[in-house]
């Protein structure tokens, strides 16, 4: 009885430390050390883009990736999606696509690292995706949004984040939708001084009968710079209300 | 920019005709089934206007139509950040040149399609993948 009592105190108290110490994560400012310690892990900062075929060959041409093997249920979705909006996806609207397909675009990205935190700007639809890496545990009930909330941790030399919390908006891949447990799971490791593997599993126990992974190389091109990227600027494609697409041609007055 | 600069810069999206092109459909910001993938065309007119824009940008091109008069057609390309990083400025195509389009037409037959090379009056060829 000694024994457990001991017990008792001892995970009451480390428990009490533990919240403590997630609440300071959040509230403590950067120290120098923090700083510091930023040099000694894997240096993913700069931009990169995926190296499609015949770009030089500065990477491996990617095959056409697995396919998501749908339950009974989301396969029946994905179905009517498919016969209700057989055109285009809201993109067309302007509508970023949110995880896991913003990181697929033809666009570059840049990686920012700074104390418990690592920042990924998609150029694409001018997104930022806040990956904590402070320690402190995903929430319990995020609000759903389009990138989903994020934290990380380095498994030796590799970023693992995880994600959840997505907008219905959102998909797993085209016309075929999400539950509310959709679980995103990223590795990002170095592969060589310019080259990064990204590898992405998709696990949502109610839509896939199986985890989805997926694999991306992204080249890192230490000249470039993001450029702005305002979709709304002269967008003359557009998804009516039936999901047809269609293109504007009016010529437009020009502003000089 | 003197000829020599603006003739770099041809040389440079020249060389980005091979590199674009593999991209294909899978570049543009939507899926794009206005337009017809499987189908090429070329016109051949005089550039009235060009929108250096996001998502893409416009090539406004005069052709005469069978009938002598002059038709506006609109060319999608790929967008200026895309573009920027294989050789093209935004002065790359100028209103007044003489410009032969490839593209891929729109489905519902309307004047204007997906940009996929435009040959100069140089000889200098612009390609976007979208």
């Amino acid at each position: 009885m000694k024994h457990a009592a001991a017990c008792i105190v001892l995970l009451v108290a480390t428990a009490a430390t533990m919240a403590v110490a997630a609440q300071e994560s959040k509230s403590k400012p950067p120290a120098a050390a923090d700083w510091a310690a930023l040099a000694k892990l894997p240096d993913l900062t700069g931009v990169w883009e995926a190296p499609t075929v015949g770009r030089g060959g500065r990477g491996p041409a990617v095959g056409p990736p697995p396919v998501p093997q749908l339950t009974p249920t989301y396969a029946a979705k994905k179905h009517e999606l498919d016969a209700r909006n057989p055109d285009d996806t809201e993109a067309a609207n302007c509508l970023p696509t949110g995880m896991p397909a913003i990181m697929g675009h033809p666009y570059p990205y840049e990686f920012l690292l700074t104390p418990g935190k690592v920042t990924i700007v998609s150029e694409a639809y001018q997104q930022v995706r806040h990956i904590y890496t402070d320690g402190r545990p995903l929430p319990a009930d995020p609000d759903p949004t389009f990138n989903g909330t994020s934290i990380g941790r380095w498994d030796r030399d590799t970023l693992v984040v995880e994600t959840i919390g997505f907008s219905p908006l959102t998909t797993i891949a085209r016309n075929t939708p999400h539950s509310d447990k959709m679980r995103i799971v990223e590795r990002f490791r170095l592969t060589g001084p310019d080259m990064m593997s990204v590898e992405t599993t998709v696990i949502d126990p109610e839509a896939l009968t199986k985890p989805w992974t997926t694999m991306r190389t992204l080249a890192r091109h230490r000249d470039w710079t993001i450029r702005e990227y305002i979709c709304e600027e002269n967008n003359r494609n557009f998804l009516d209300a039936h999901g047809k697409a269609g293109v504007n041609l009016a010529l437009p007055a020009k502003k000089e | 920019m003197s000829s020599i600069a603006r003739a770099t810069r041809r040389a440079l999206a020249v060389t980005a005709m091979i590199c674009a092109v593999a991209t294909g459909a899978g570049a543009h910001h939507a899926a794009a089934p206005v337009f017809d993938l499987n189908a090429e065309k070329t016109v051949t007119g005089v550039v009235k206007q060009v929108d250096w824009t996001n998502p893409h940008i416009w090539v406004w091109v005069d052709v005469p139509n069978a009938s002598g008069q002059v038709e506006t057609w609109g060319f999608e390309g790929m967008s200026p950040n895309f573009l920027s990083r294989r050789g093209w400025t935004r002065t790359s195509l100028l209103p007044g040149m003489r410009i032969s389009v490839t593209f891929r037409p729109l489905r519902d037959g309307k004047a204007g399609g997906m940009f996929m090379t435009g040959k100069l009056e140089d000889g200098n060829i612009l390609t976007s993948a979208s």
